[in-house]
């Protein structure tokens, strides 16, 4: 064995002893790089689960299809398959029909309705190995033939009969088969007629798919299918569709992203903090082995060979935690994507090689970048010399105007990128370089701050706790930086809700303007569920009825994107519901009456660059139509823009006479309470005969979209916990490590008389200060983060523009909990600290 | 001071032994003596031989096995920990090889420090700090901190915290261990006049044999027991 590197290995096992000696340390440096890795990989594995639930659904559903055609109003007349297979002769071809119905217990279910006969070239799904019946197989002529046949999802395996929901009608399907396979969750197939008369839908298709041959025949064929096609269908390739809906979500897993970045960002901070006091600690050691002969590069070696060894077992264990959090934290991602894109029912926990490695890269990168400081450190004490501890903190101290510096250019550089890029990952970069700025600059905060506090000291014993955060810099400033970092992001995600929450409460005010709004059963947007024309001529009737506006929703794409077109037939009521971004409302509102503008929201003027007096190019079925924008509203509703046209128009380009809903005013008379839940029951016992309709109150409404919205931010409190826990740690940590270098000291106070409830009074006053100084430094920082996030991150991810809402409680509550969460780490190490034996830390020298 | 005044710290059949693992060292070992009020005892010994153990146990900072330890008239075993506490806040002051002042407190404060925690930290005895800081030469130094004074300074800022709030024991151990001699000498010389103009009876354990000269008696601490020099 060469002697260098026997050597190295008895540096190391006199290194590591030390190690083994302090458990807690150890045990915490692992915990830290831990808590980082697994907050990181459980948000990587939960986002990347759902997009590969999504992913598998849509491949099952897309199958061998090459393209497909599909029609701007999301509609295809089933002419058009007649046409392919009659004129054009395309035996490659299947139609399909789908929409969401509901199970009885609001469960949602994707109904398919397809040509039993044509899937078999495109899917497999139908397939005797991928189903399974009473008989062994599924049963293709009762499909076909029988109105009610349908094969029902993997869940209902033990089910022969489901009823089911689509508008104002209940369907009892039968069971003609059941799918096996996991990743058809929610997934109900029927024959595409069986889906036309139950989704009333009668001649019309959701699109076609197509196989094509590849090449110059396929190109050819495409040009031919072209050519029959009207204006408003085309024909595209087949997964062009599926990375729409992905895209959808892309913002939203962005943002989880980000927020489990930011609690890596704290136990970077955890992670330096602890492999710095492992080093650091043991100067004199490291000191001694320089006078022996240990060169520099070999203690370098030596140090950063420990940090690999502790940030991988941390990491491992890190994984192993986020594989664990992943999975809790799949359920509330799921969620949050079925409230706010698509019915998504991830089956399935997915653990990627992809997110593993990202986890793994990211615990050991971290613990090596932390460690390389304090190894430089280690390496280049002078032989023999050991630093006091005094000698350290007076070149920590010495470097605070480098830290200065570099602070203010971290703030700069960030602004600078904030500036000049457009995109959502340019945010993010320019928040989090600034972030790390603040971070940087914590310690020179904390001298102004102790400078300040220093007059208020009454006695000693608090000079020498508010002293002490200065005097320890080198200890104190990590730990009250990361604790500062973790509420500031408790303070900026809170503000951004609560402006979020603010503004959805005032347009949602504002919108729900009428008394109430009457619907058919289970209506919802997109639906093709109608209000009879009865029902709407009677209630024009009804005494007590002042005015009524009429909706009607439908599903578009505009430049690629899915939109939503709302048809309005306003009362003079309802104009005062909409606020404006731009354009002036009365002129708009007139304009509109005439039929000669549209309105569009902000999220699609900001998308698409769209301002008020631009001309609005949109294909209908009735030819092309050109509108100007008369005004911008706001609107929390859709991330992607809805188009507010008038009826008439809608009526006369869409050659659809429907109306989805109503909103209905009552007269002056009819305001009170007792007067409007008689005007309704009135209502329900006149038109219920005709229609099965659903009455919902402005109140009911308001309410149901402050819980999904309440529960879409779920998760952002999970990881806003789990920012705090790290940074917990962090201060647990640097507490232990400042508790056990300061045993002496304490040791003299106690040989000079101090009692140990003194000493507890000493520390526990210099920790809650702590605390407090990352507080007070988290509410400027938090509500610098909280305009970007509302100003450039949700704008650039949403295009919701929100008003800057801050609630001072929370602000109070942020200082409060960082008091707290200083003064709970603390325990331990006071524990600790009492069981350490005086004599003994003064025979120590 | 003569042996035959009546004795201001009596210690009696006194015993401590050190266990680690399967080995147990006696340190002290029926340890026995006496310091009459205001007498300087010099404790010579090798190392390792228990002298700071005994500091320790006068002091009430450690415990014996066995024996008593009678200050004053108290007598420290029947004193609970939080009653030794405040005993020896009151009547002891403590000089370390070290140095070991307060990080955080600056000249003056760390003076102070004793005056505050016995509730006498009045303008009369803030003013007496300030004297005692001159007399030591460390006027003008009043509000820096520790790490800017030298060793030697460091060492007399010692011992007017030890002395401030005049104990009847003055307990120094190693004070010229870290010094060079001529600063050792000097501060032995304080150590001597301070004691004398506060009227605190001092035991000093030192290496040196040129330090225990200072003292009124020179006793040496080998096997456990005290022999007289």
């Amino acid at each position: 064995m060469p002697v260098a590197v026997f050597r190295t290995r008895l540096i190391q096992r006199g290194l590591s002893r030390y190690l083994w000696r302090h458990p807690w340390q150890l045990a915490l440096a692992v915990l830290g790089i831990a808590l980082g890795v697994a907050v990181v990989l459980a948000v990587d594995l939960a986002n990347s689960s759902a997009r590969k639930s999504f992913q598998q659904a849509s491949e099952q559903l897309t199958g061998r299809a090459t393209h497909r055609i599909s029609g701007v109003a999301e509609t295809v007349p089933d002419g058009i398959y007649v046409r392919l297979r009659l004129e054009l002769g395309m035996r490659a071809s299947a139609p399909v029909i789908s929409a969401h119905v509901s199970g009885l217990d609001g469960r949602q279910y994707q109904l398919l309705g397809v040509d039993p006969l044509a899937e078999a070239q495109f899917r497999d799904y139908l397939a005797a190995d991928q189903t399974t019946t009473t008989s062994g197989r599924i049963d293709i002529l009762a499909l076909l033939s029988e109105p009610d046949r349908a094969v029902f999802p993997p869940e209902h395996a033990d089910t022969d009969q489901l009823t089911v929901q689509s508008g104002s009608q209940q369907w009892v399907l039968q069971a003609a088969g059941h799918f096996t396979d996991p990743a058809l969750s929610g997934l109900i197939v029927t024959d595409i007629a069986t889906a036309q008369v139950l989704l009333n839908r009668i001649g019309q298709l959701s699109h076609i798919d197509l196989i094509l041959p590849t090449g110059r025949a396929g190109e050819a064929l495409a040009a031919q299918i072209e050519a029959i096609l009207p204006a408003d269908l085309r024909l595209e390739p087949a997964a062009a569709n599926d990375q729409t809906t992905l895209n959808m979500s892309a913002a939203f897993s962005l943002n989880l992203t980000a927020m489990s970045l930011l609690a890596l960002l704290v136990g970077v901070f955890l992670i330096y903090n602890t492999m710095s006091f492992t080093v650091v600690q043991r100067r004199q050691l490291l000191g001694m082995l320089r006078a022996l002969g240990v060169t520099r590069r070999e203690l370098f070696g030596v140090v950063l060979i420990e940090s690999l060894t502790l940030g991988l077992i941390g990491t491992v264990l890190g994984v192993v935690l986020g594989i664990w959090l992943g999975s809790m934290l799949v359920q509330l991602v799921t969620r949050t994507i079925n409230d706010l894109y698509y019915v998504l029912s991830v089956s399935k926990y997915f653990i990627s090689f992809s997110s593993l490695a990202k986890g793994v890269v990211l615990g050991l990168g971290a613990s090596i970048v932390a460690a390389l400081l304090p190894a430089r450190e280690a390496a280049t004490a002078p032989p023999g010399v050991t630093l006091s501890r005094a000698a350290l903190e007076t070149r920590w101290r010495a470097s605070l105007p480098r830290q200065i510096a570099s602070g203010s250019l971290l703030l700069a550089a960030g602004g600078v990128i904030l500036v000049l890029t457009q995109g959502l990952i340019g945010g993010f970069g320019g928040l989090f370089t600034m972030m790390l700025g603040f971070a940087v600059l914590t310690p020179s905060l904390i001298i102004l701050l102790v400078y300040l506090l220093q007059p208020l000291c009454r006695g000693l014993v608090s000079a020498m706790a508010v002293r002490g955060i200065a005097k320890h810099l080198s200890r104190t400033g990590v730990a009250v930086a990361a604790l500062m970092i973790a509420f500031a992001a408790t303070v900026g995600v809170g503000v951004m809700v609560d402006s979020f929450r603010s503004g959805v409460i005032i347009w949602l005010q504002d919108l729900l303007s009428a008394d109430f709004y009457i619907a058919p059963v289970n209506e919802g947007e997109g639906a093709r569920s109608e209000l009879l024309p009865d029902v709407i001529a009677r209630l024009r009737q009804q005494d007590g009825v002042a005015a009524l506006s009429l909706y009607r929703g439908r599903s578009i794409r505009y430049q690629d994107q899915p939109v939503v077109i709302l048809a309005l037939e306003p009362a003079r009521q309802t104009w005062d519901g909409y606020r404006f971004v731009s354009g002036e409302p009365a002129t708009a509102w007139q304009a509109f009456s005439r039929g000669q503008g549209v309105l569009i929201t902000e999220p699609l003027a900001y998308r698409q660059g769209l301002h008020v007096g631009d001309a609005l190019q949109l294909v209908t079925p009735g030819g092309a139509l050109t509108l100007p924008i008369l005004g911008v509203i706001y609107d929390y509703g859709s991330e992607h823009g809805r188009i507010v046209l008038p009826l008439t128009t809608y009526r006369h380009y869409w050659a659809d006479d429907s109306v989805g809903s109503v909103a209905v005013y009552a007269t002056p008379e009819a305001k009170s309470e007792q007067s409007l839940a008689a005007l309704r029951e009135h209502l329900q016992s006149q038109l219920g005969p005709l229609q099965a309709l659903q009455f919902r109150s402005s109140a009911a409404i308001y309410q149901r979209s402050l819980e999904v919205f309440e529960r879409t931010f779920t998760i952002t409190g999970v990881l806003r916990i789990l920012a705090i826990a790290v940074a917990f740690v962090g201060m647990l940590s640097a507490l232990m490590a400042l508790l056990l270098e300061r045993g002496r000291e304490f040791a003299v106070l106690r040989a000079l008389g101090m009692t140990p409830h003194q000493i507890d009074g000493l520390v526990v006053l210099q920790t809650g200060l702590m605390g407090l100084i990352a507080g007070v430094l988290a509410i400027p920082v938090g509500l610098w983060l909280a305009w970007i996030l509302i100003n450039v991150i949700n704008r650039r991810s949403f295009g919701w523009s929100l008003p800057f809402e801050i609630n001072p409680m929370l602000l109070v509550q942020a200082v409060l909990l960082a008091v707290l969460a200083a003064l709970l780490a603390v325990i331990y190490p006071l524990w600790r600290q009492r069981r350490i034996q005086i004599a003994g830390e003064l025979r120590e020298e | 001071m003569t042996q035959s005044q009546q004795p201001f710290l009596l210690i009696d059949q006194l015993y401590k032994t050190y266990t680690e693992g399967d080995e147990s060292r006696a340190v002290l070992d029926g340890l026995e003596l006496s310091i009459a009020p205001g007498e300087f005892v010099a404790l010579l010994g090798s190392s390792g031989c228990g002298k700071s153990t005994l500091l320790n146990l006068i002091a009430g900072i450690d415990r014996p096995d066995a024996g008593r330890i009678v200050i004053a008239g108290a007598e420290l075993s029947a004193l609970n920990e939080r009653a030794r506490t405040l005993w020896r806040r009151k009547n002891i002051g403590f000089v370390f090889q070290f140095f070991n002042l307060i990080p955080t407190l600056t000249v003056l404060e760390n003076a102070r420090l004793p005056l505050q925690l016995n509730a006498m930290d009045t303008a009369k005895e803030r003013a007496r700090a300030m004297s005692l800081l001159a007399q030591v030469g460390l006027q003008g130094r009043e509000h820096s901190y520790p790490e800017r004074l030298s060793g030697g300074e460091q060492q007399r800022l010692a011992l007017v915290r030890a002395l401030i709030h005049q104990p009847a024991l003055l307990l120094a151990d190693e004070p010229t261990g870290n010094l060079d001699t001529r600063t050792g000498a000097q501060i032995l010389e304080l150590l001597t006049g301070l004691a004398q103009q506060t009227g605190a009876a001092v035991l000093m354990v030192t290496h040196s044999e040129t330090a225990a000269q200072h003292a009124d008696r020179v006793c040496t601490l080998r096997d456990g027991r005290i022999e007289a020099a």
